[in-house]
């Protein structure tokens, strides 16, 4: 009876509805790659900067645990409520935030034919859910009742609308080029990378994608020099560090769904590692996200921060310009090919 | 000079300008130029001149309280010794800020500058000297520790250079 129980928990475990969003490539694996990523991040920018970066901890490995350490600090650090907080929106908006960078893996196909819950309209749908994230941060900045908190969270807001409809248009470019919003669909369709077909909607959803997860040099929001960390000014402790790890696996969301529409998704398949688990058959995804990922917080290191106002610039008048001629693009590709 | 100013460009050079910036920082990713000193291993020497933790000499002091006088962080204080007529100068790290008018302005030449500056306090206490524990030898807690003392070199190429002394 045991054996029967626990390998119907197991079957339970491994299907897609579960493996997906918990397992790979959903929470498990954006553990991981926040673990690795983040000091990948400081690593990197620290060899621009000619430093070290992390590297005490685990030195052999140059400080490969530094997060792992970092993590077991934010644990036992005594998250502090601000008096005059509003308590529960400000307990509740970090853990809200996580559960809705956490739900749209799900809807990522990972494999062929492995996606957790098969919608034939994923990419808005993980889109939308990622833009739930703003007013969350909005919620945040609010409850904690901080002049910094209060300006990050105009600051969110300006940012807002200068990304989100950006961002929009550039993946219905290449939805509309393929004739389908389901991301496995675009996937199967895509036989040239799709940064080649639509490099102006690449470009624009990289750029926007940066805005989204607040990375430099759009980390306006956050402004650590200025507003010492925007809406994120007073959490502490295990809060604080479900915030930060928020905008990392916004970022990992979205490079998935950048690989997914620009970069070929899981091709080219592995079919060996398919008798692991279905999933790790399009390994491909995953690994070329993980250098989109590399590269975007690369990017730290080369750029300062934009003013908000520029940023707002680059949204309305540069940005959204090129998205709708990303379109325009798309449209003019199908009329020439006569589809895909 | 006037090809250096930067003027706003068309979509294109802006392109262009972004590439060049992303180039030359993986330039630098893949440089193994360094310029950090791993301070617990390494310390840079600095010399002479350095104002860091001062050092009293009780047998040279006249107690005349100069130091105190000119002190503009109010961190030099006489105190009085049990069993002593005159009074002696005690120090208060909470508050001194190394201007070293002190060490200017002693007559008897009872202070001076040592180049020790890496120390660090669990309390704020331990941080006040009053003058028995003031006439002590400053060590760095790194050099004690072994640490190889370093000097600095300035480089065309990576900017500072750190040679072993
Ligand atoms: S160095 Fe300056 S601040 Fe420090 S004790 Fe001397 S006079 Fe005071
Ligand atoms: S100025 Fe010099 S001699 Fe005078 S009290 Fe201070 S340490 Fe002593």
């Amino acid at each position: 009876m045991t054996t029967g129980t626990i390998g119907r928990i197991v079957d339970f475990v491994l299907s897609p509805h579960i493996f997906a969003p918990l397992i790979y490539p959903g929470l498990l694996a954006a553990t991981l790659v926040l673990l690795t990523l983040i000091w990948a991040e400081r690593k990197m920018t620290a060899k621009v900067q000619l430093r070290y970066g992390p590297l005490y901890v685990l030195k052999p490995l140059g400080g490969a645990i530094q997060l792992i350490a970092d993590a077991i600090k934010f644990m036992f650090q005594e998250p502090i409520m601000p008096r005059n907080a509003d308590k529960w929106v400000f307990a509740l908006a970090p853990v809200a935030m996580m559960a809705f960078t956490i739900i749209p893996f799900a809807f990522i196909p990972a494999a062929p034919g492995f996606v957790g819950v098969d919608v034939e309209y994923s990419l808005p749908l993980v889109l939308s859910l990622s833009a739930l994230i703003p007013p969350l941060i909005l919620a945040t900045s609010w409850a904690a009742n901080n002049k910094f908190t209060l300006l990050g969270g105009v600051r969110e807001a300006f940012m807002m609308v200068a990304y989100e409809v950006s961002l929009f248009i550039a993946a219905f470019a290449v939805a509309s080029y393929y004739g389908t919003l389901s991301l496995s669909k675009i996937v199967e369709a895509q036989s040239v990378p799709g940064i080649i077909l639509n490099p102006i909607a690449a470009g624009v959803f990289f750029v926007t994608m940066l805005m989204t997860a607040s990375k430099l040099p759009y980390d306006i929001v956050e402004g650590e020099q200025e507003i010492v960390a925007g809406p994120f000014t007073e959490y502490s402790g295990i809060l604080y560090m479900l915030v930060m790890g928020a905008s990392y696996m916004e970022l990992y969301v979205l490079s998935l769904v950048f690989v997914e529409l620009f970069l070929g998704g899981w091709k080219p398949v592995i079919p060996a590692l398919a008798s692991i688990h279905p999933a790790f058959e399009g390994i491909s995804l995953f690994i070329k996200a993980y250098l989109v990922l590399l590269f975007a917080v690369f990017l730290r290191s080369v750029y300062a921060r934009y003013r908000l106002d520029q940023a707002l610039e680059i949204g309305w008048k540069k940005l959204f310009p090129l998205a709708l001629l990303s379109v325009i693009w798309s449209l003019a590709l199908l009329l020439v090919a006569g589809g895909a | 000079m006037a090809e250096d100013v930067y003027k706003p460009g068309n979509l294109l050079t802006s392109l262009k300008r972004h590439a060049a910036a992303i180039a030359t920082g993986l330039r630098y990713l893949l440089s193994t130029k360094r310029m950090t000193v791993r301070y617990p291993e390494f310390l840079i020497d600095l010399g002479e001149g350095y104002r860091g933790m001062i050092r009293w000499r009780r047998e040279r002091c006249i107690s005349c309280g100069l130091c105190a006088q000119i002190c503009p962080a109010a961190a030099m204080k006489m105190y009085k010794l049990p069993g002593e007529k005159k009074m002696f100068p005690g120090i208060n790290y909470q508050r001194c800020i190394f201007c070293g008018f002190c060490v200017d302005v002693c007559p008897a030449f009872a202070l001076e500058h040592t180049p020790v500056h890496d120390l660090s306090y669990e309390e704020l206490d331990e941080m006040i000297y009053i003058p028995e524990r003031f006439d002590t030898e400053w060590v760095s807690p790194a050099l004690k520790e072994g640490a190889r003392p370093v000097k600095v070199v300035f480089d065309e190429e990576v900017g500072l250079r750190h040679e072993p002394k």
